[in-house]
């Protein structure tokens, strides 16, 4: 059972790791640099999951955060197996220049 | 517990900031083992045993090996420092200082940080369909059946046991369609690390040749 005064904290983290990964995904030009972010902010979502589930003393935000991890390791698989396309035809890693589907 | 929980909290914050201002994609992905490593202990405070370990093995262990495998593969030198004072950088701090404002502003007023009260959080949040079956007259007595949280249902049969009753039984159908993302995911990756000239390696001197042959005939 969390503390009552711990779980204000537990969701600030949260909210902080999400929009610090929101802010990398902005700023940040390296794609492997992008996925990263995409994955702090799956985690900050888990840990917000997990803190609600130990607050609410449910235990389905575990079961919604493991279909979160799995989903985030799907996306891992797909995206840097894109990442290598990319690189074995010779283009350089940025997401502003691999601006194709923009125009 | 709540000291140790607040420091878990606060170097996870501070290794995530290394994730996103390092120079270096290698030096991001290791803040980012750091982070999920944190972040796995804070689970284990949090009593989620089961997704600890799962944290563990899958983001420490599966992703991020193979986050360092592609850095490693693609560049492993690559220098990649946010430019300060970008016009990009300036819009992205200030999206994300609304957005972080917003999510405060909303987990500070719309959330009762009342544990005994719980009952009372979930009728504000389910008053609807509590109102309407009220109406009805049907389930007046447990009116929250489907969201009943017992006391210490989390620390009842264990995590993983009361985990795995969830999982295989209420939520088996996402279970299964979660499986079917895999499933797509590793042939999708298949698919796009393929070879791409299938089949024989092909000689482009030899291809010249013949295409010669076919213009002039064979000598």
């Amino acid at each position: 059972m969390l503390s009552q005064s711990m779980f204000p904290w537990i969701l600030l983290t949260a909210a902080f790791l999400f929009t610090l990964g929101a802010l990398g995904v902005l700023i940040r030009r390296n794609p492997l640099v992008v996925f990263m972010c995409i994955e702090l902010m799956l985690n900050a979502v888990n840990l917000a999951l997990v803190g609600y589930s130990s607050y609410l003393n449910s235990e389905e935000g575990q079961v919604f955060a493991f279909m979160v991890i799995v989903v985030a390791a799907a996306e891992v698989v797909v995206g840097l197996g894109l990442l290598t396309r990319v690189f074995s035809i010779g283009r350089e890693l940025d997401v502003d220049d691999l601006d194709e589907m923009k125009q | 517990m709540n000291a140790l929980l607040a420091v878990l909290l606060i170097l996870a914050a501070i290794s995530a900031l290394g994730v996103v201002f390092s120079s270096q994609t290698l030096y991001s992905a290791l803040s980012l083992v750091l982070t999920v490593g944190l972040l796995a202990a804070v689970f284990l405070v949090l009593n989620a045993q089961f997704l600890f370990v799962v944290q563990l093995i899958v983001y420490a262990g599966a992703v991020m090996v193979l986050f360092v495998f592609i850095i490693a593969l693609l560049d492993p030198a690559a220098e990649d420092r946010p430019r300060l004072l970008d016009l990009r950088l300036i819009l992205g701090v200030l999206a994300v200082a609304t957005l972080c404002t917003a999510v405060f502003v909303a987990a500070r007023d719309d959330v009762t940080y009342d544990t005994s009260c719980t009952t009372q959080a979930v009728t504000c949040m389910h008053g609807y369909s509590v109102g309407s079956l009220a109406e009805t007259g049907v389930a007046t007595a447990d009116p929250f059946h489907s969201f009943g949280f017992p006391e210490n249902a989390v620390d009842r049969a264990g995590n993983v046991q009361t985990l795995a009753n969830q999982l295989f039984h209420t939520y088996v159908l996402p279970f299964e369609i979660t499986s079917l993302l895999l499933l797509v995911a590793a042939v999708g990756a298949v698919y796009l690390t393929r070879r791409v000239a299938a089949g024989p390696r092909r000689d482009p001197q030899a291809e010249e040749r013949w295409r010669d042959d076919l213009v002039e005939g064979p000598d």
